[in-house]
């Protein structure tokens, strides 16, 4: 069977993409972020996943307003990325894992899920940035294959958090059921803190990253039951896309060890942060 | 319209319905051929969305604030960037009634001359 060897955690925020596309990196603003992303590479290149389930949102690219599903599984043979509207970016096409998509979704309706089936769609930086933050961006072709999963966290109502961490506990199960020997990372992406709405905008939030950071390992429980508001409240407006480590770390063991944790505020108008965790059974 | 959360529009229904418009416009922009038109006539491509003159408006003077007060989402109206260069620390300052480089000092804590 298929095996889940770690979970990943990888703010999202498109100006990282653009920073690595213009040669940024070691600039005075993007430099304490960079710099800090090694150690994930390292445990990525050093563990040799076969496939990343990459939870995300999307950002008003591939979906519109005129259908909106809470939850979506991508079952195709490749995703391409996505013209958000300043051209393409220059990054190779996403190899699908449809099989283990299909399987996952069966598990998930099995399991009182529902998600949408998405065949042909197209990714955006939800998806692009973490995969480049772990993998760097290839000439050609990624070393592994992906499975997107699309999470609402614009238009309301958006999933409760608690509901984000089930469906992760339902997917490791359907990771462990799946027949084959592919070894598997669930990414959750997003975050942290950020407002990019309204007269808060700019508004971040480092203690509440920071511990974050530590509960999403050490008490993952806490971070479930908090309320939508809550996460608005103290992560701002773009900040509830936090709760899609929730499905990542749903689908971790309880009991996990950190191998890396790495923040730096502001990435742009964002914290940001990186997390790689194993199981302590593994 | 009362924010729960203060000065935090959330994208609620009655904000995407008002808004439905002003951001189906704006999604157009992923288009290549559509921003070419908004380009050549911006009046012309924002009536082919219906948009009324107050939304009119606030696109044609790239008003942000006022954008998103109509109902605009940032992930949406902030394609209008990619014609008119705009970067988000920009966008964000107008919202919050800052110019750029005390919004960059005081709610990103960026030194002055700092960019994006």
């Amino acid at each position: 069977m298929a095996k889940l060897i770690g979970g990943l955690g990888s703010s999202h925020v498109p100006s990282i993409g653009a920073a690595m596309d213009k040669g940024l990196t070691q600039t005075d603003d993007w430099k304490p972020f960079f710099d800090g992303i090694g150690p994930g590479r390292d445990w990525v290149a050093a563990n040799k996943p076969d496939v990343a389930v990459v939870v995300f949102n999307d950002h008003g690219n591939s979906f519109f307003l005129d259908k909106v599903p809470t939850f979506a599984i991508g079952c195709a043979e490749h995703y391409d990325p996505i013209d958000e509207g300043w051209g393409p970016r220059a990054i190779p096409s996403f190899e699908g894992h449809a099989e283990l998509g299909w399987h996952m979704i069966d598990r998930m309706v099995e399991n009182r899920f529902d998600p949408m089936i998405v065949q042909e769609i197209e990714v955006d930086h939800g998806l692009q940035v973490p995969m480049e933050l772990f993998f760097g961006k290839p000439d050609k072709a990624w070393p592994v294959k992906v499975v997107p999963v699309f999470v609402n966290v614009i238009q309301y109502p958006i999933p409760l958090p608690s509901r984000c961490y089930e469906l992760g506990q339902v997917l490791r199960r359907a990771i462990e059921s799946f027949p084959g020997d592919e070894r598997v990372v669930v990414i959750g992406t997003g975050g942290l803190s950020h407002q990019l709405q309204g007269a808060r905008a700019g508004f971040t939030n480092p203690e509440a990253d920071r511990e974050f950071l530590r509960d999403i390992a050490a008490n993952p429980g806490r971070l479930a039951a908090l309320s939508r508001e809550d996460y608005v409240r103290l992560f701002g407006s773009e900040g509830a896309e936090l709760m899609m480590w929730l499905v990542m770390r749903g689908a971790m063991d309880p009991e996990v060890v950190v191998k890396h944790s790495h923040y730096y505020v502001p990435a742009s108008m964002t914290g940001a942060g990186m997390l790689v965790l194993e199981n302590r059974a593994a | 319209m009362e924010d729960r959360i203060p000065d935090t529009p959330l994208f609620d229904r009655s904000r995407q319905r008002r808004g439905y418009r002003l951001n189906k416009m704006a999604m157009g922009l992923v288009d290549p051929a559509n921003r070419d038109a908004f380009r050549s006539d911006e009046d012309a491509y924002l009536d082919r969305f219906g948009l009324s003159d107050e939304e009119k408006q606030a696109v044609k003077t790239r008003n942000w604030q006022e954008m998103v007060r109509l109902g605009g989402n940032v992930f949406y109206i902030l394609k209008i960037s990619a014609i008119s260069p705009a970067r988000m620390t920009e966008i964000g300052a107008h919202q919050a009634g800052m110019d750029h480089d005390t919004f960059l000092r005081e709610r990103l804590g960026k030194k002055p001359a700092g960019g994006q």
